[in-house]
């Protein structure tokens, strides 16, 4: 070697990836600790595509504007089995079950949202 | 240099892009909210075209506003206030004279369950208003003095009284038909997919996001829940409850819904709901049928092809007419699943 | 031959054009690649592609990591048939929030950052980017925050991972010549 080889990871480097890690993880904690949903809002962002309850076993195909994506809740939560995205992010975001959990599928803008159990009633608009 | 170049070109694909995105069409819905009818007024409408589907809502705003106009008793010049002070025949808009017409031959079908000539005892009562109160029964028998299915004839265009001192409300007939002509008026925009809501009258124009749209009813004992959901499309919902509009006085509570044979708010019902093809009908239903009650109520519904109705006695009971179970779905239940 | 050894800044010039357009051209590569790639996950991506934009900033500046960025993008999107279409506006506002960061990162931090550090930041640029303008253009719902901590994880052990490979490529590279007359 000409001249000295420079060190490959600086301490600099290493601290931003310490502290970058703990905020992921903190974040990833407090979803984690977060109470069992009861319900699965599937929403575009604006409107209300579709409801159900989380314990009711079933797959349901979702229209985007991409095409048909399936959404599978089971004793796991909601998932997502298939998506015509081209990233599939959805599918590998695995199953959501706790309050505020979500699943978005954004090229095909799905969103999938598991809610509380005090959360928003299965109707378009209330008859009174 | 090259730096420059390719600023350039990212700039110019940026424009495209934003203007790729900016004209590709996509399905638009309004929501929009007026106080109108003396409720609040909700259209929810989807389409295509955005420019087209504003001016489909403000000319159903338009129309609801104008059938106020027409209608409302507390303006000096519609129909219904000049009808109020009226001693003779008197010629009405042929749309007051519609809503006549459709209330009187509803009010002679149920035998007078179904009033329009309350106007006075709904006045004594004062649920409209303030301060209501429990009236003495002197006054209650004053006030329901020569009303009846029969007490406004309506020949063409010309109404007549049978006594000038009557006070006719067309009330909740008057909303369902300013709903049906709001709703006739999106129609006539090219609108496939609406939903009109005055105050709890309402009409579901086709579908929502490929679906029938899905109404839950108001349990009329636990605020904050629903009873049911049903899947409509095309046809008006209406429920008439108790618990809207009432005071309680000695553990004992007073709502707005009367009943013409007593003069005292009908205690047989906590809540109906009507579903049929027009909400004028609708809504005049839903007050006969709460004012009968289960039995006769649904004996009348039987008249009314494609109407169906689920009534909650004052026990707490619920009854349904025979096609009900037809547009309810489960509560919670699927509506996509494969 | 007019282009002769004899005026060295002019060939400096020339080299570093045609490494650059290398780096672009193997960035549109490289994204290609890992898009039709099969993975595990589906949708799992590396960001490889970010190496070359790493390599051009740290041998030939801000402009040069622009340069590659934009081209892999526009390139890549265009190749791969995606031009326009949503997942372009997604990569484009991942891979500009990326670059931006990762320059100012290069400016005004050297000192204390190394390729690591700075690919880390680039790949948290991407990922806030990238949620920002779903947020902005695909759904305005708070709740796509809410995969932020995911992504942020995934981020880091990509941008380690980008970071340390370029840091062995620029090792690799600047063993040679060409590449150490520049520093």
């Amino acid at each position: 070697m000409m001249r000295p080889r420079q060190k490959r990871m600086t301490r600099g480097d290493l601290l931003l990836a310490i502290l970058l890690l703990l905020v992921a993880l903190a974040g990833l904690v407090r979803m984690a600790s977060a109470p069992a949903g009861a319900r699965v809002v599937v929403s575009d962002g604006e409107r209300v595509l579709y409801t159900a309850a989380l314990d009711e076993v079933k797959d349901v195909d979702l229209e985007g504007p991409l095409g048909v994506t399936r959404l599978r809740i089971d004793a796991q939560g909601a998932r997502i089995l298939a998506s015509p995205c081209p990233l599939k992010v959805c599918m590998g975001m695995g199953p959501a079950r706790r309050d505020g959990e979500l699943l978005a599928c954004l090229p095909n803008r799905i969103l999938v949202e598991v809610v509380g159990p005090q959360a928003e009633e299965d109707y378009d608009l209330l008859s009174r | 240099m090259s730096g420059r170049w390719t600023l350039l070109v990212a700039g110019l694909l940026l424009l495209l892009g934003v203007g790729w995105w900016v004209l590709s069409p996509e399905p638009g819905e309004v929501r929009q909210v007026r106080l109108l009818l003396g409720t609040t007024v909700e259209i929810v409408a989807v389409h295509p075209d955005g420019a087209q589907l504003n001016q489909a809502v403000a000319a159903a705003f338009d129309e609801i506003a104008r059938i106020e106009r027409l209608m409302d008793p507390a303006r000096p010049n519609s129909d219904v206030a000049r009808l109020s002070v009226a001693a003779k025949a008197l010629v009405v808009s042929p749309e007051t004279a519609e809503v006549i017409a459709l209330g009187q031959a509803l009010a002679e079908r149920s035998s007078g369950a179904f009033d329009m000539s309350l106007g006075r005892l709904k006045a004594l009562w004062g649920l409209d208003g303030e301060q209501p109160h429990l009236p003495a029964v002197a006054e209650i028998t004053v006030a329901l003095r020569g009303s009846g299915p029969g007490s406004l004839v309506m020949d063409g265009r010309t109404a007549r009284k049978a006594a000038p001192a009557l006070q006719h409300d067309l009330g909740g007939v008057a909303k369902g038909y300013a709903v049906d002509r709001a709703i006739a008026l999106l129609r006539q925009h090219g609108v496939t997919s609406a939903a009109v809501n005055a105050g709890g009258d309402m009409y579901l124009l086709g579908q929502r996001q490929g679906r029938p749209w899905r109404i839950g009813i108001q349990h009329p004992r636990q605020p904050g829940t629903v009873l049911c959901a049903v899947d409509v499309s095309n046809r008006a919902v209406v429920t008439s409850g108790d618990y809207e509009r009432f005071f309680e006085q000695n553990g004992q509570r007073y709502h707005h819904l009367f009943d013409p044979a007593t003069g005292y708010p009908s205690g047989r019902c906590q809540s109906v709901t009507v579903i049929a093809d027009t909400v004028a009908v609708a809504d005049a239903l839903a007050t006969a049928l709460f004012v009968l009650g289960p039995e006769k109520g649904l004996a009348l519904l039987s008249a009314y092809p494609g109407a169906e109705a689920l009534l909650v006695t004052a026990d707490g009971a619920l009854h349904r007419s025979v096609g009900w179970q037809e547009v309810v779905t489960k509560n919670g239940g699927s509506r996509k699943s494969s | 031959m007019t282009c002769s050894a004899a005026d060295p800044q002019e060939l400096a010039r020339v080299r570093r054009k045609i490494f650059l357009a290398l780096f672009a051209a193997l960035a549109v590569a490289v994204h290609a690649l890992e898009v039709l790639m099969p993975t595990p996950l589906p949708w799992f991506r590396l960001g490889l592609a970010n190496v070359l934009t790493l390599v051009a900033l740290f041998l030939y500046g801000g402009r040069a990591a622009w340069t590659v960025s934009l081209t892999r993008v526009g390139l890549g999107s265009l190749v791969m048939g995606r031009l326009f279409g949503p997942g372009f506006w997604l990569a484009l506002a991942g891979a500009v929030c990326a670059t931006g960061v990762m320059i100012l990162a290069w400016r005004w931090w050297r000192r204390w950052f190394g390729p690591i550090g700075i690919s880390l930041l680039g790949a948290v640029g991407h990922v806030c980017g990238q949620l920002l303008i779903a947020w902005l253009l695909l759904v305005r719902h708070a709740g796509i925050w809410q995969i932020f901590p995911l992504f942020l994880l995934m981020a880091v052990l990509t941008g380690l991972l980008t970071g340390w490979i370029a840091v062995v490529l620029l090792e690799r590279l600047r063993q040679y010549a060409p590449f150490r007359e520049d520093e």
